[in-house]
């Protein structure tokens, strides 16, 4: 098993954004998150991914519990995560970005250059390294954000809805790019909204709703059940899917 | 490179200035101006660091270049000793003063910081203006005559300057050599971006602590070459808050966070600096603030990556085709 | 008998820091963002009330002037700077309002001379004794129209509609786009609220102490500290905390002179900054 997070809750103030989430992941497989908004999926995303502390559970990678541990330190261990919105280091450019990941397992800034280079043939990059990231749309960034991370060499790589904004053909080769990652043995978790996407790509989804995961499996029973229909469509649509149902 | 005829044309220019002016009548006043551009320009380097690559704007860095001044002076008043020997001890102060505002500040966000930095100079003022040992509002002197080469204190400015630029030139040097280290594309990823450079394993507190400490040691360096060039300081001189508004517009005229804005910022400010002293006389210091205040100002608004962004903006649109990236092809 | 008095004053002093303090902590709140011309602002403010001497108006002229003068001025620095410089580069945020002091300072130095000065006697000289404590009327009447104006921002903030409004903006500014709430006009009305409490605290502090272009730097430090101690973005934090500072100003003026008060102030500024960044009600 390598992530095991155990009853990972998260109360900010008063209110319980994430409640006793419990999530465990082997290694080599592709786990998708979904639910509604605010259902509590960013901000497990983002314990496991430490900028959030939890405040309760346990998250245990590669057999050490990282639950109190800083972003950076998750960072060390091999978990890699993107964002929502691209945070890509503007002013530099795309191979300087992927740069600052690459420095991260290579010192030398020899090492971390060939390393960065390699990251970025393999992402389709490699032509644009000396462009500064600024000057790339959004599905560019979003790709640069993976070119970046995936130079760390993580063990675990986390993508927050990395297709969300892109159109169709943009979100075939997105797909594709997470299968040949996935086809190196990585280990991956990805939220998403994106319905098709998650279907293509998950083995198994978790699903969550007000703070709570309300269901696990295989993506073409996960959106059957009953229950994931309600918490995205609401009771309402359930009685009336009932209802049609009836003679 | 695809300026390497510039800086080499730079550093002839710089080398040769002292030769070149030695035919003029003002030549010694010309001297001076020269040494404390370069001077100005060393301050400003070390500003950088931290201010420019880091992106931690240090609005007290008048600390540092203080500690060098006062520090350096201090212990030949104290125990006749050549102030040069105070320069080791006077980095560590700096240093140490790095430490103290830098460890709780950099854990909070960019404002916390820059608020500190303020505050502790402020207080820093304060104190070593009402301190008989530091001179209070006089302050203290170095030696008058040398004693040997060792004192530093020469008639003419142009040791001075060949002095100063050469702990330039290192202070550049050290400026390539880190921004082509990992260390230097960490800061760059910290300015441009703090928590995707956590998320890639960046250890963001000790990164900017460095950082702030290099700065202090090499602003106290240019502390204590200012105070052998006038032989004295005094709070205003050495620790006012023209030390630290100086460092900042110079280094972001310039353009912060690249290897020679600050020179650029030198070369461009100090002759206007003492063009505008020469005709509207010393009072003129209320005037240069309020030129240096708009100068901030239309920078932070308008430019704030300096002259050499605006000049890469410039060249780039009217040089370059140009380009689609594959990444965005459809 | 006399730490009393300087105890009473000390609360009437902080006061009126409390009101420029509540300004400085609102645009922190709402935008995350330092002002560091705000120092400036309290001086301006008593420089309005010197030009009203100018041209004979009294007292009472004061707090209406300065809150117009300086709630423009607000507003015109958030169109015509802040806006363009709050989702820049952290270099740039900072020096925008540090380029804006700078300017601001010298300019006034330039056109009132760096004298200090006082203002003219008017209905509000004379000292009350109030049970042995001799109060200035300038100093109390200051005092308390500074603590009635913070108290009325706290409600205003939190009671009515339009402070409901900026609070949306400040909690999340695309969900108040989505509801209607314009922004913009939200956070340029913040920087006007801003900009006049700071105004109308330095027309108060004119009555009673001299001034000069350079005070503008004592006050924003002041302001810092204040803030820093009831917690960023806490108005009733702020207005706490201001009695407090003005109580340790004015005792530590009285005991150790007024140098020493301000190393103090300083002091504990870089005290709350290692021990307690949060303050009392503020979230870091």
């Amino acid at each position: 098993m390598l992530l095991e997070a155990e009853s990972v809750s998260r109360a900010f103030g008063g209110f319980l954004a994430l409640s006793e989430a419990t999530l465990g992941v082997e290694r080599g497989e592709i786990v998708g998150l979904i639910g509604p908004n605010g259902a509590g999926k960013s901000t497990f995303f983002n314990c496991i991914a430490g900028d959030l502390p939890p405040t309760g559970g346990r998250i245990v990678f590669d057999g050490v519990d990282v639950t109190a541990a800083p972003a950076e330190e998750h960072a060390r261990r091999g978990i890699g995560r993107t964002f929502q919105v691209p945070a890509t280091f503007e002013d530099m450019t795309i191979l300087e970005n992927v740069m600052v990941g690459a420095f991260l397992r290579h010192h030398r800034t020899r090492d971390a250059h060939a390393k960065a280079m390699e990251v970025l043939r393999l992402t389709g990059l490699e032509a644009q390294a000396q462009q500064r990231a600024r000057s790339l749309g959004t599905p560019g960034r979003k790709r640069l954000e993976i070119a970046r991370v995936m130079a760390t060499e993580p063990k675990l790589l986390l993508l927050d809805e990395a297709l969300a904004g892109l159109t169709p053909s943009e979100i075939q080769r997105a797909i594709e790019l997470v299968r040949r990652i996935h086809a190196t043995g990585m280990t991956i978790v990805i939220v998403e909204h994106i319905m098709e996407v998650i279907l293509t790509l998950a083995e198994r989804v978790l699903v969550f709703n007000q703070g709570r995961t309300i269901a696990q499996g295989k993506p073409q029973d996960v959106v059957n059940d009953p229950k994931v229909i309600e918490a995205y469509l609401g009771h309402h649509h359930r009685r009336r899917r009932a209802r049609k149902a009836e003679p | 490179m695809r300026l390497a005829w510039g800086p080499i044309a730079l550093w002839a220019a710089l080398l040769l200035f002292p030769l070149a002016v030695s035919v003029s009548d003002s030549a010694a006043f010309l001297d001076d101006v020269g040494t404390t551009l370069i001077l100005a320009a060393i301050g400003a380097s070390a500003w950088n660091i931290v201010g420019g690559y880091a992106g931690q704007v240090s609005v007290g860095h008048a600390i540092f270049f203080g500690s060098g001044a006062y520090v350096t002076l201090l212990v030949y008043e104290l125990w006749e000793l050549p102030p040069l020997l105070g320069l080791p001890l006077a980095m560590i102060v700096a240093v140490l003063f790095a430490v103290a505002i830098g460890l709780p500040s950099f854990r909070l966000t960019g404002h916390y910081f820059s608020m500190a930095t303020i505050a502790v100079a402020e207080l820093v003022r304060l104190v070593v203006s009402n301190w008989p040992l530091l001179g209070e509002a006089i302050g203290i002197q170095g030696p008058a005559t040398p004693r040997g080469w060792w004192d530093l204190i020469f008639r003419s400015s142009v040791p001075y300057y060949y002095i100063d630029l050469a702990v330039l030139a290192f202070v550049l040097a050290l400026t390539y050599a880190m921004e082509r280290s990992r260390f230097g594309y960490y800061l760059r990823a910290i300015r441009a971006g703090e928590r995707a450079a956590r998320s890639l394993g960046v250890p963001v507190l000790r990164t900017k602590l460095m950082a702030f400490m290099l700065s202090a040691a090499l602003t106290a360096v240019a502390g204590a070459l200012y105070s052998f060039k006038l032989g004295f300081v005094n709070p205003e001189s050495g620790i006012g808050i023209l030390v630290s508004v100086q460092m900042i517009i110079i280094a972001a005229l310039g353009g912060a966070g690249t290897l020679y804005g600050p020179l650029i910022g030198a070369l461009l400010l100090i002759p206007l600096q003492s063009a505008t002293n020469t005709i509207w006389g010393g009072g003129g210091s209320g005037l240069t603030f309020i030129i240096y205040g708009g100068i901030i100002l239309l920078l932070a608004r308008f430019e704030p990556g300096g002259l050499i962004e605006l000049w890469r903006r410039v060249g780039a649109a009217t040089f370059a085709r140009p380009k689609r990236g594959a990444a965005d092809a459809a | 008998m006399i730490l009393l008095q300087v105890a009473v004053g000390g609360l009437l002093l902080g006061a009126v820091y409390a009101l420029f303090a509540s300004g400085l902590t609102l645009i922190w709140g709402m935008m995350n963002f330092i002002n560091f011309a705000h120092g400036e602002f309290v001086m301006l403010g008593m420089y309005v009330a010197l030009v009203i001497t100018w041209i004979h108006g009294g007292p009472e002229a004061f707090v209406p002037a300065a809150t117009a003068a300086l709630f423009l001025l607000g507003v015109g620095v958030y169109f015509g700077l802040i806006k363009h410089v709050t989702r820049g580069p952290m270099l740039a945020q900072i020096l925008s309002t540090f380029g804006l002091a700078l300017l601001l300072r010298y300019s006034a130095f330039a056109y009132f001379k760096p004298d200090f000065r006082t203002l003219p006697e008017s209905w509000l000289s004379g000292t009350l004794n109030v049970g042995g404590i001799y109060l200035q009327n300038s100093k109390l009447v200051a005092g308390v129209v500074a603590l009635l104006l913070t108290i009325g921002m706290h409600l205003l903030l939190t009671r009515s509609a339009l402070g409901s409004r900026l609070l949306a903006v400040s909690e999340d500014r695309n969900a108040a786009m989505l509801m209607g709430i314009r922004p913009d006009r939200m956070q340029a009305l913040a920087w006007g609220l801003s900009a006049a409490s700071a105004g109308i605290a330095g027309a108060l502090l004119a009555i009673g102490f001299p001034f000069s272009p350079e005070v503008g730097a004592t006050f924003a430090l002041t302001a810092f500290v204040v803030v820093a101690f009831g917690g960023f973005g806490s108005v009733p934090g702020a207005a706490i905390a201001g009695l407090i500072i003005g109580l340790v100003d004015q005792i530590s003026a009285y005991k150790l002179g007024p140098i020493y008060k301000d190393v103090v102030v300083y002091g504990l500024f870089v005290a709350i900054l290692w021990v307690r960044p949060q303050g009392l009600f503020g979230k870091v």
